[in-house]
């Protein structure tokens, strides 16, 4: 409820922080991609940011490596409320092909335990499959963080007849 | 010098005039999608086997297998899912198909997943579950086996080779 009445504010201009937390860049070139003119996000008012505390929403790439973890957790402190985080790519979502991997914590899911160690909230978060999404995904992402789209896939149980 | 200054922006206003408008309306109009994109895979739960071919070569283990009792449940995961389509080749059943569909962001993980859950059947000896049942109507349509051999678990059938070969040379039971 609160929530939706913060978004209403953010919903108009979202400006956006682009935080890759090891990723192997092509989500990165998806993101570039969808803010030229040929995809243009900026019809909705989606412009890139340089700054994290100037950021509404975070799009986060990348398993979170264990080099990044410290700083990522840093950057995502730094956002102001409401914080939105938009995570694009297999490896966000859930590992990707790193998923049991040493060095990796795989995944916005599960470093989302570690943000609650260190007291780091997050309002809403949307994850994006794709390696890598591509540039309408990420729109379609985005737009749904923001209310404007609704979600098309839910959880499916086929059952075998024989 | 004065005359290129005025030209050079006019030279661009013709080069975008000729190219027209470029970008794409997409959440109001179509997206761009080429012939060969590879989007989430579906999968047919009237073709499927449950025979488990598509987990062995899925390079992110995105589709996964358990055991549930006496069910199988194979578990497509799409948020791991990298969507190279192997096991679309993979699949003997040709039960995987490899559709279009990107539109597949979701506010929760749980979303992103999909089951498809196979009934057991059991042995005819020791009524233990072995294999799916999907699994042995379709092998019987390939292979001329007959239904008791099909019903009976490895282990069972193991056991049956051993006695039956062990009475062609004389054994008693």
């Amino acid at each position: 409820m609160k929530l939706e009445e913060r978004l209403r504010g953010v919903r108009r201009s979202p400006w956006v922080y682009h935080l890759n937390s090891g990723s192997c860049n092509a989500c990165d070139i998806e993101i570039l991609d969808a803010l030229t003119p040929f995809f243009d996000a900026e019809r909705f008012g989606v412009k890139l940011v340089a700054s994290p505390r100037h950021a509404d929403v975070v799009l986060f790439t990348g398993p979170v490596t264990r080099e990044a973890l410290p700083k990522v957790v840093k950057t995502l402190k730094a956002v102001p409320r409401p914080r939105i985080v938009v995570a694009i790519g297999s490896c966000a979502v859930g590992g990707g092909i790193w998923w049991n991997t040493y060095s990796t914590i795989g995944g916005f899911e599960k470093f989302q335990g570690v943000l609650k160690q260190q007291g780091v909230e997050i309002d809403k978060v949307v994850y994006v499959p794709g390696c890598p999404a591509r540039p309408e995904a990420i729109i379609y992402g985005l737009l749904l963080a923001l209310g404007y789209v609704k979600q098309k896939v839910s959880k499916v149980v086929k059952v075998v007849e024989s | 010098m004065q005359i290129s200054r005025i030209a050079s922006p006019l030279k661009l206003l013709t080069i975008a005039l000729k190219v027209g408008r470029v970008t794409k309306k997409y959440p109001f109009g179509p997206p761009l999608l080429t012939e060969s994109f590879r989007g989430a895979i579906s999968i047919d739960p009237a073709k499927c086997w449950g025979c488990g071919a598509c987990t062995l070569v899925c390079p992110p283990n995105a589709l996964t297998m358990r055991l549930e009792g006496e069910k199988i449940v194979l578990e497509y995961f799409k948020g791991r899912c990298i969507f190279c389509g192997m096991c679309a080749d993979t699949c003997p059943a040709n039960a995987i198909i490899v559709t279009k569909e990107f539109e597949l962001a979701a506010t929760s993980v749980e979303d992103l997943k999909e089951d498809v859950i196979h009934k057991m059947s059991k042995c005819a000896i020791c009524g233990k579950p072995f294999v799916a049942t999907a699994e042995i109507r379709d092998v019987m349509k390939m292979q001329p086996i007959t239904e008791e051999y099909a019903n009976i678990c490895p282990e069972c059938r193991k056991k049956r080779a051993v006695k039956a070969f062990g009475m062609r040379f004389g054994a008693s039971t």
